[in-house]
């Protein structure tokens, strides 16, 4: 009999809902406050509100962690009908408080349902390209131990990189890990910010800075490849997103210069959400690979 | 993490923690195989490197053998210095034999004994009296007192009080050791470690030591007073002073026995002139076989150390046999498609060469051991606090504050007065660095800064930049690999394209092209490449020889620039272009301008 399996995750994912190829698939929206008021995404609270508010109004905004009671409706609602839960989580060093409830959630389910945590080490656009090759191998094989440990190999092949012109925006949201050092700089720089999956601390690391989209995108590439080279990979999956409109140039160079000069075997066009775009700001966007 | 994980990780950090506040005890003792003060400091970064690589976040199913493994392989790819990576090696045999998770006293004297075999294998020319023979020693004592306790941790604490005994006598073992009056660095260390697991239990205080520098110091002041009466000069105060030292204090085995010696000679008049003759000599050769000890013909100059990896197997025997006539203290430890090799050469970049051949190197790391030799042996040495360092040397306060922000460790300002060796010599020790790229604005600086750097505490690698435009091209490209001493600072310097432009002071002609006094010029790759009467003209005609495919130009305002708009002219000329204006503040130009 084949195994039922259900994955769970949130909307940090960088891609859309609808570009999940996996019918048993559930979601969480993360909390945003705009000042005192709370907003989940929907139709009209969207990644371009939140960037244009920003621009306009000045606004400060902040997520906070997954509610424990709706991650535990969600496994209630879903307990019977699955064999396995697969719960794709961001990064722990991201967010504690996420992935600790996540893990009560599985202790408390602990004999009634099986559920694995995967710490995906990963925020934007990453947590999405984790969950699409997971998916593929679940079709490929449906062992729980196997699955664990794919997921474990997924984790520390994931690199992303951000081009955000703002680093501002992941300082107010307590992310910005040990690319501080490119804040507050009398040039105007694009930082090149990343999240290296083989990195055990996870935390944003700098990656460079440039001066033009195109010195940042060819610092990306050569970051890629050299990693490719490390970790002996010909072929990848590839996820790049971004939030708005101007810098929609640099994206299509990035996406020209990545294809013509990298083996990919999977390239998504993602989404940014709501949530993702408090740490972006406006005219961030980012990318993320998979070597596994 | 599971609880068992838990304690291993808690008692690996206090460990860690216990050695660094010890590393400079080991430092003080480290003469063999060159004294260049850092055994304490490599051992303290191979434990502590080791450990900060372990994810954070483990599988709940990882066992204890398995999370040794991770410290190990961990341990080997960031161990440092000849002690590190015997120590590394050592560690890599026991959690061979514990990855079956099997803790027995009996099961951890079968990880011993691998340890030492793993350790021995792995150093070329293995010496006695090192760290190599307390670890040998510890397998002896281990498996002698194995069946009186059931816990391997009591039974290795119980081996200590033996092993401190050994490690007095590693002098007599080797005689370098007994020349220089100290017991080996690295088997203290090893030592230390292994109180590091007792303090777990109760806390013994490690002694003091004695600079390296009053040590010889004293003894020099000891020497020259036997010279002296040896050729009848008048006698001084210091035969008092030395009479009345307290040798007590004097923790150096070798410079306690001398001064106690030469005491026992200046009190005893009695004995014949021939005797007094003869024992006076003896003294005279004591000392200076002492200072000679700590100051050896250092015949293999660099510490050299990289870490090579490849898609297949990498033969081992192959690559030692490849770079063994280089140098001495070779040892390559790993396997499979990663080593890690550490040699004592003159020619660390013909290792590197070499090296390559066999894969990719994914790390190194060239230390000049003369100069960290002089740095420990002097009165005024430095305790290194930091790996690396970036060091700029520019005229301007706005460009001061850019690099600062691009990331420079320090940035000097010398305004219009260029800086003297001294003043460079003195920045440079301040860093407290082991390793310094150093980069200056201007080339006039160059031999000021290689003067300076021959006599600083630490290995400066200069980096011969022209202009404060290749200082921020530099540091653009600084990113947490630095660490890792792939820092390309030369690839780096030329990436940005740029011009100045100055007006002359008077009449003259530079490369056939003739400038008149008031005209503006332009300077591109030290070249005069334009003049003209009106300043924006100039710097137009400047951006359409020199753009391609750039788009935003970047004027950086000089000093000696009031009130000039020059970037808001420029903008209504080339209106595609983005604009953006900076207070550089230099003194040599009025205008840079980039185009990228």
């Amino acid at each position: 009999m084949n195994m039922r399996i259900l994955i769970i995750s949130a909307d940090n994912l960088g891609i859309s809902i609808e570009q999940v190829p996996y019918q048993h698939f559930e979601y969480l929206k993360y909390p945003v406050l705009v000042g005192e008021k709370e907003y989940r995404e929907t139709e009209t609270f969207t990644a371009s509100w939140l960037l244009e508010r920003f621009i306009k109004e000045k606004i400060t905004a902040k997520s906070s962690s997954l509610s424990r009671a709706e991650m535990t409706d969600l496994i209630e609602k879903n307990i019977n009908n699955y064999d396995l839960i697969i719960h794709i989580v961001m990064g722990s060093n991201m967010s504690a408080a996420t992935f600790n409830i996540a893990e009560e959630v599985r202790e408390k389910y602990k004999g009634k349902v099986n559920i694995i945590n995967v710490d995906t080490r990963q925020v934007v656009g990453g947590v999405g390209v984790i969950l699409l090759r997971l998916i593929d191998i679940i079709k490929e094989n449906e062992k729980e131990e196997e699955i664990r440990n794919r997921a474990r190999e997924l984790v520390v092949n994931t690199f992303s990189y951000y081009v955000t012109p703002d680093l501002n925006y992941l300082y107010r949201g307590g992310r910005i890990g040990k690319a501080k050092a490119f804040l507050g700089s009398v040039l105007r720089v694009l930082p090149v910010v990343g999240l290296m999956g083989d990195d055990p601390e996870g935390e944003v690391v700098p990656i460079g800075q440039e001066r033009t989209y195109k010195q940042a995108n060819s610092l990306i590439i050569n970051s890629i490849m050299e990693k490719m080279n490390e970790q002996k990979a010909d072929k990848i999956t590839v996820s790049i997103i971004s939030g708005d409109e101007s810098n929609s140039e640099a994206i299509n160079g990035l996406r020209q210069e990545f294809v013509s000069s990298v083996p990919v075997e999977k390239l998504v066009t993602g989404k940014l959400h709501l949530v993702e775009a408090i740490y972006m700001g406006p005219g961030g966007y980012g990318i993320t690979v998979c070597m596994k | 993490m599971r609880r068992e994980i838990s304690e291993i990780k808690q008692l690996f950090d206090n460990i860690s923690e216990y050695f660094w506040r010890h590393k400079e005890y080991v430092n003080r003792l480290n003469v063999f195989p060159v004294p260049d003060g850092d055994t304490g400091l490599n051992i303290a970064l191979t434990i502590q490197g080791a450990l900060s690589n372990i994810p954070g976040n483990l599988p709940d199913t990882i066992l204890a053998g398995e999370y040794l493994k991770l410290i190990s392989d961990n341990m080997l790819l960031n161990s440092r210095g000849c002690s590190g990576v015997i120590l590394s090696l050592f560690f890599e045999g026991i959690t061979e034999v514990l990855e079956n998770n099997d803790f027995s006293r009996e099961n951890i004297l079968r990880a011993i004994e691998k340890g030492c075999i793993t350790a021995y294998k792995g150093t070329d020319n293995p010496r006695e009296g090192t760290m190599l023979t307390l670890m040998s020693e510890l397998k002896k004592k281990y498996s002698e007192i194995m069946t009186t306790k059931e816990n391997p941790l009591e039974i290795i604490i119980d081996c200590i009080p033996h092993l401190r005994e050994v490690l007095d006598k590693t002098p007599d073992m080797l005689p370098i050791l007994k020349q220089s009056g100290v017991v080996d660095s690295g088997g203290a260390g090893f030592l230390i470690i292994l109180e590091g697991l007792e303090r777990e239990f109760n806390s013994r205080k490690i002694p003091e030591t004695l600079p390296l520098f009053a040590a010889l110091r004293i003894n020099s002041v000891v020497k020259n007073l036997l010279v002296k009466r040896f050729s009848h000069k008048k006698r001084s105060d210091t035969g008092t002073l030395v009479q009345n030292l307290g040798a007590g204090n004097i923790t150096n085995a070798r410079l306690h026995k001398i001064i106690h010696n030469v005491q026992q000679y200046l009190k005893n008049r009695t004995h014949s002139h021939n005797n007094r003759y003869r024992a006076r000599e003896a003294l005279i050769k004591d000392t200076k076989e002492f200072e000679s000890s700590w100051n050896p013909d250092i015949r293999y100059r660099y510490c050299t150390e990289l870490t090579v990896s490849s898609d297949k197997d990498i033969d081992s025997q192959a690559l030692k046999k490849q770079i063994i006539n280089y140098g001495d203290s070779l040892i390559i430890s790993g396997r499979g498609n990663t080593f890690k090799i550490h040699i004592h050469t003159n020619k660390p970049d013909s290792v590197i060469k070499d090296i390559s051949l066999f894969g990719n190197i994914i790390s190194r790391k060239v230390d000049d051991m003369k100069k960290q030799h002089r740095n420990f042996i002097s009165f005024d040495s430095i305790e290194y606090e930091n790996e690396q360092s970036v060091f700029c040397i520019v005229s301007g306060e706005g460009f001061k504050k850019i690099l600062q922000n691009l990331g420079a460790d320090y940035v000097y300002d010398y305004g219009k007065r260029k800086p003297s060796v001294k003043k460079l010599v003195d920045l440079l020790n301040s860093l407290k660095s082991k390793n310094v790229i150093a980069a200056p604005d201007d080339r006039d600086i160059l031999m000021t800064l290689k003067y300076a750097a021959s006599l600083c505490k630490a290995n400066v690698f200069i980096v011969e930049s022209k202009d404060a435009i290749s200082l921020i091209s530099l540091l653009m490209g600084k990113t947490n690999k630095i660490n890792n001493t792939n820092f390309l600072s030369r690839d780096r310097i030329n990436n940005i394209k740029h011009f100045m432009i100055s007006k002359a002071a008077k009449e003259s002609s530079i490369d056939d092209i003739p400038i008149k006094k008031g005209d503006f010029f332009v300077i591109c790759d030290n070249k005069i490449i334009l003049t003209g009467r009106e300043l924006k003209d100039v710097a137009t005609k400047a951006i359409n020889k020199l753009l391609n495919d750039e788009s935003i130009i970047t004027v950086y305002n000089g000093l000696h620039v009031k009130g000039n708009k020059l970037a808001a002219g420029l903008k209504n000329k080339f209106p595609g272009l983005e604009f953006e204006e900076y207070y550089g503040g230099q003194t040599q130009y009025l205008y840079y301008l980039t185009l990228e």
